[in-house]
């Protein structure tokens, strides 16, 4: 408990963003999530983009994942933020159809790294 | 207290008119010929200075805001005409003179939640206003 | 400033003033003597009685505001900076505005700063201009990259898109604006451009592809040799230039000692 004591009196002093704890942090990620969550139909109707629901829906969920490691409140708060903005952006169609795109990178090509793919490329 | 106010710049009005002194313009946008300005300053001065003295005596923004608004105060009571008050004070026309008056009010009443004669909330970490920036290793 | 001088002589000649504060507000706050003329080489030449009128206003903002103000310091010979608290923004910016000795009512600009180096990396700064006594006013704050600060928005409606700017270019966050946003860069974008962390290159780069008949966005791809970011300072290329006339002048304000 002592160890604990200076550790909670610097996260007093840090001015919060939005969430004061753990658990309000928490709680606007899931609505967040929720909220992009319900948007799917509308993305997939509106921008004539060459995917299904689920599919937009997975693609959600993987980029939800990609963070779930953050622990910092404040972090948290932060990408919430930009969730938000980048929800707002969607919702007011301010974005088109390239930059939906943009979250599935196909036209990437991932350099081949494992033996066999290499082998196939043509690389050594 | 708003017909008191209209019944006195009719009243004002007509005098400038026979005295044939009447203001037709600022010449500044949006701000309109006020016509009776001594009125409204004197109003707008005794409620910055009731603003103010809730204020601890020795603030300094208390001391200084009182002595502008009192010596303003004492020009309006001297001058009756407008030109030669706006002369004394020297801070643009009469109707300046109204929006100051009225922007300081509001900021004295912010002021009292503010409380800035508090002492320093917060120094800067050492190197914060250091420049050139200091390196990473004098500060730690 | 100068037209304190101005209406103190004005006052002088009409005898209306002669007790008026004005006067003594500003023989109060008068320097006890006017510097001499600069002799020592300079691009710039700045004019001494706005310098000491700007010294004597420095001192009295920091004496209005000794909550806030941590440093009062002259620039380049004739210009003005507060460095303030990040908690201040507001009651100084108001303060500024709205006092009748100030009366800074344009807000000119607000820049960002990067010093990757400090505890507080960022550095946001106002630039003040006050037409009534034609002069200008720089206050600066700190920030970092996670610590919100007070939108000025309600001081200063011209700070909505600037403020918009920081937050895109720099990524401070600003609490309670009205619309917080993007405003440079596109949409789809990820990360600051004008942090000192963030590659000149930028990370993708956007292609139209023929196949897909749009913009697709890639990964850059650079050689190595393009890699090397150099982050060190400038002026430290510059050892002539290390000893040259300190760029700032600290103004004593008296609060220090309280400290």
């Amino acid at each position: 408990m002592a160890a604990r004591e200076p550790a909670k009196r610097i996260i007093q002093q840090v001015r919060p963003i939005l969430s004061v704890d753990r658990e309000e942090a928490r709680q606007r990620v899931i609505n967040l999530y929720k909220a992009w969550h319900r948007t799917a139909p509308f993305i997939v109707e509106k921008f004539d983009i060459p995917k299904s629901v689920p599919q937009v829906r997975q693609k959600l969920k993987e980029e939800f994942i990609k963070n779930k490691d953050v622990s910092d409140v404040r972090v948290i708060d932060m990408l919430v933020i930009k969730g938000q903005m980048e929800l707002k952006e969607i919702t007011k169609i301010w974005k088109q159809k390239g930059h939906i795109m943009r979250y599935w990178q196909e036209s990437i090509e991932y350099k081949p790294n494992d033996f066999l793919s290499k082998f196939m490329s043509g690389h050594n | 207290m708003d017909g008191y106010v209209a019944r006195k710049e009719l009243c004002l009005n007509k005098i400038h008119n026979m005295s044939g002194i009447a203001k037709k313009a600022t010449g500044l946008t949006g701000l309109a010929v006020n016509a009776n300005p001594h009125y409204y300053l004197t109003a707008l001065y005794g409620k910055i200075l009731r603003a103010v003295s809730k204020m601890p005596q020795d603030a300094a923004y208390r001391r200084y805001t009182e002595q502008i608004v009192n010596d303003r105060m004492l020009a309006v009571n001297n001058h009756k005409d407008v030109k030669e008050l706006e002369k004394a004070i020297g801070n643009g026309q009469a109707e300046e003179l109204i929006l100051q008056a009225e922007k300081e009010l509001i900021l004295a009443r912010k002021m009292l939640g503010w409380k800035p004669w508090e002492p320093l909330v917060k120094n800067e970490p050492p190197t914060q206003w250091q420049w050139p920036p200091a390196e990473k290793k004098q500060i730690a | 400033m100068s037209s304190i001088l101005r209406s103190i002589s004005c006052g002088l000649r009409n005898g209306l003033v002669k007790n008026s504060g004005v006067f003594s507000f500003a023989r109060r706050f008068k320097s006890e003597e006017i510097p001499e003329e600069e002799t020592r080489p300079t691009v710039r030449k700045f004019d001494n009685v706005q310098r000491s009128n700007l010294t004597d206003f420095g001192k009295y903002v920091a004496e209005c505001l000794p909550k806030y103000v941590q440093k009062v310091q002259l620039t380049a010979g004739d210009e003005l900076e507060v460095l303030i608290a990040p908690d201040g923004v507001v009651p100084v910016l108001q303060f500024l505005k709205d006092h009748h000795q100030a009366q800074f009512e344009n807000l000119v600009d607000i820049a960002g700063m990067d010093v990757p180096s400090r505890p507080y990396r960022f550095e946001i700064i106002y630039n003040l201009l006050s037409l009534r006594y034609n002069s200008r006013i720089r206050v600066k704050t700190y920030t970092d990259e996670l610590t919100p600060i007070d939108s000025c928005n309600d001081v200063y409606k011209a700070a909505n898109w600037y403020e918009r700017e920081i937050w895109d270019m720099y990524g401070v966050f600003f609490a309670n604006h009205p619309d917080l946003r993007r405003i440079l860069t596109d949409y789809g974008f990820e990360g600051h451009p004008q942090r000192r962390d963030f590659p000149l290159s930028g990370y993708v780069e956007l292609r139209y592809d023929d196949e897909k008949k749009r913009v697709v966005c890639e990964p850059l791809e650079l050689a190595q040799e393009f890699r090397k970011f150099d982050l060190e300072a400038p002026w430290e290329q510059f050892p002539n230039f290390r000893h040259a006339n300190p760029a700032t002048e600290e103004i004593e304000t008296g609060n220090k000692e309280e400290k």
